[in-house]
């Protein structure tokens, strides 16, 4: 049996509780294993991105509790999770977010250094990721000299670096074109599969969908389906 | 990394680092330039009071200052001379009695302040003889003869080859009288000396006063007028504080050290509005780099990286935006400096006239004090450092989602 990586457990999110309240997730319960491929599906404003911050420690639920690989993240101390998050979880994001004055070798060499590796041991870390993501010759390019396509894989090389368990992107093809999308998302689909990494992404994007083998709805901050599929 | 990214980050906008980091450069500028001129003349002011009247330092018997008597004298002692000579701080010694009498030429009298002087070492300490405005200077140190203030002669009515007679209290209430040639009158920049000075050969006014071989006072030169509370702490300890009292310039004028303070307050008031105007300005763009960076602040932290050194790295730009300006402008300060103290400004024509008339040098020295720039430069970073502590806050309140969201 597969260990659980995520547990989201009755999870809500209540904004302006004292004004006019606005229930963006409601008593969500989310159980995800290790290795899987999960697409959080929904129209806008289904608390999709909601959830995946709550998953990713960077949003505290108003009630409940988010476990990742057996810590509870939601009662650790603000260094504690940032540190967690070091270490276990990876991000991308929609936008991209590269620090723009860095190249592609720094920017994912960055989380890196966070964690303190030294020096050679992160230049052979950051070649190889960078490798992955077919990228070896944009090394020292800067993200303003990299496509959209270009810059969201040296998104997934950096959030790659720390070898985290699970790795949560919002919307990560929302900025690309077709061929880019398609391209990053064949490298998850490959990192999911050879390197066991979990991926949760939320999108409304079609060819993510299909490329999921597992999608959870999301309707009104309430969990309206949660289905298996052979992705294509 | 953390250094580079925080050096890259500051010349993401060059436009907006290079007018910050000009306020900084033309402020330390100004500071130094403004520091090192009033320094420079109030150095000259000070070396040029205390070395025609008192030096720096000065060794008197016991109570002399409370009750100013050729009573109150002491012996010149070769072994005095040398303890103070063998100090590396003291650079010379000037033995000297001090006396007021009333001096008297035809119809006219006055009071005056007798200073016997050694005129050898006056010439070496203060080229005293430039001074000499008619006449000539005293040319041994028994010589019959007197040099006395531009002033003072004009009141007397008196020139140069006259004869001056004085009379006052000798020692141990003697009478103390004498005729003494002039042999030459002298301009002095103090318009106090300048009318009441009477400069006599030492061994002359001992002489005059019946007293052989005593001194009211030995005026101490400095090598460095900075070094003038160190020099007066060992001499208390190297000397018998029961027989001697040490004075500094600075107890025996309070006046000219209270009027130094009080204008230098005004000037470090001025230096503290020009470093106030400049601090808006490097907090603006602190604050500008801080906020239109919210989102990638954001990211930072959901990637793993700990607010606090998050803040570092603010901290880091600033006081690189600050160095850059401040280095900058010790440097060209630094350059002005040398110039004006190679060639300081001699002021000409009426501008001359109304400084000499008010008994002032008509010369505008800079001082190349090291300790000018060090100041300039700790203000700055001290600046920088308190300047980065809202941003860093800021920072340190940061919510990530929020941030991200932003």
């Amino acid at each position: 049996m597969a260990k659980t990586i995520i547990d989201a457990h009755n999870v809500s999110k209540v904004y302006n509780p004292k004004t006019v309240p606005v229930h963006a997730v409601q008593n969500v319960h989310v159980h995800i294993e290790e290795g899987e491929f999960v697409a959080l599906v929904g129209p806008s404003g289904s608390g999709k991105s909601t959830l995946l911050n709550m998953i990713g420690g960077l949003d505290e639920p108003t009630t409940g509790n988010v476990i990742i690989d057996g810590v509870e993240i939601t009662s650790l101390p603000e260094n504690k999770l940032i540190d967690f998050r070091l270490h276990n979880i990876g991000f991308v994001f929609q936008s991209f977010n590269l620090i723009p004055v860095l190249t592609a070798k720094e920017n994912v060499g960055f989380v890196l250094q966070l964690q303190n590796m030294s020096k050679n041991e992160r230049e052979k870390r950051v070649m190889q990721l960078l490798n992955e993501v077919g990228l070896e010759d944009k090394v020292n390019s800067k993200p303003g000299e990299l496509s959209g396509g270009q810059q969201q894989r040296v998104a997934v090389a950096r959030a790659l670096a720390s070898k985290p368990k699970i790795i949560l992107a919002d919307e990560p093809t929302a900025n690309l074109d077709s061929k880019s999308a398609g391209n990053l998302l064949d490298i998850m689909a490959k990192l999911n599969k050879e390197e066991k990494i979990t991926f949760l992404f939320s999108t409304h994007d079609m060819r993510v969908i299909k490329k999921a083998r597992r999608v959870i709805t999301l309707v009104d901050g309430k969990i309206d389906s949660d289905v298996e599929q052979i992705p294509t | 990394m953390f250094l580079k990214l925080a050096w890259l980050n500051i010349w993401r906008n060059k436009r907006r680092t290079l007018i910050t980091t000009a306020s900084v450069f033309f402020a330390v500028l100004l500071a130094i330039a403004t520091r090192s001129m009033t320094d420079g003349v109030y150095e000259n002011m000070i070396h040029n009071v205390v070395s025609y009247s008192s030096g720096y330092l000065q060794i008197h018997q016991k109570g002399f200052w409370d009750e100013q008597s050729i009573d109150n004298t002491f012996e010149a002692d070769e072994k005095l001379s040398q303890i103070l000579l063998n100090n590396p701080d003291v650079e010379h010694i000037m033995p000297r009695l001090e006396t007021f009498a009333l001096a008297s030429y035809l119809e006219k009298t006055k009071g005056v302040l007798i200073l016997g002087i050694d005129p050898e070492k006056e010439k070496e300490v203060n080229n005293l003889h430039e001074k000499i405005s008619q006449g000539k200077y005293i040319e041994t140190i028994n010589d019959n003869a007197v040099v006395i203030g531009e002033g003072l002669a004009t009141q007397l009515k008196l020139k140069a080859n006259d004869t001056l007679v004085l009379l006052g209290q000798g020692y141990h209430a003697s009478s103390a009288a004498g005729k003494y040639r002039v042999t030459g009158i002298i301009k002095l920049g103090s318009p106090e000396l300048n009318n009441n000075i009477v400069y006599m050969p030492i061994q002359q006014a001992q002489y005059l006063h019946g007293a052989e071989n005593r001194l009211t006072a030995i005026s101490i030169m400095l090598n460095k007028s900075s070094s003038l509370d160190k020099l007066k702490t060992t001499l208390q300890m190297d000397l018998d504080t029961d027989t001697y009292e040490i004075m500094s310039w600075k107890e025996m004028m309070p006046e000219m050290d209270q009027f130094i303070t009080a204008d230098s307050t005004g000037h470090y008031i001025i230096i503290g509005i020009l470093y106030f105007i400049i601090s808006f300005g490097l907090f603006g763009t602190l604050l500008m780099m801080t906020f239109e960076r919210s989102r990638e602040f954001g990211i930072l932290i959901a990637i793993g990286m700990r607010k606090r050194l998050l803040a570092i790295i603010l901290l880091l730009e600033s006081l690189m935006i600050s160095l850059i300006g401040c280095l900058a402008g010790v440097f060209g300060g630094f350059l002005v400096v040398l110039w004006f103290t190679k060639y300081p400004i001699y002021f000409t024509g009426e501008l001359k006239e109304v400084y000499e008339n008010y008994g002032i040098e008509p010369i505008i020295y800079f001082s190349n004090n090291q300790n000018i720039f060090i100041v300039q430069t700790l203000i700055v970073l001290m600046l920088s450092v308190i300047l980065a502590i809202y941003p860093g806050l800021k920072v340190i309140k940061m919510k990530p989602i929020e941030a991200i969201n932003s």
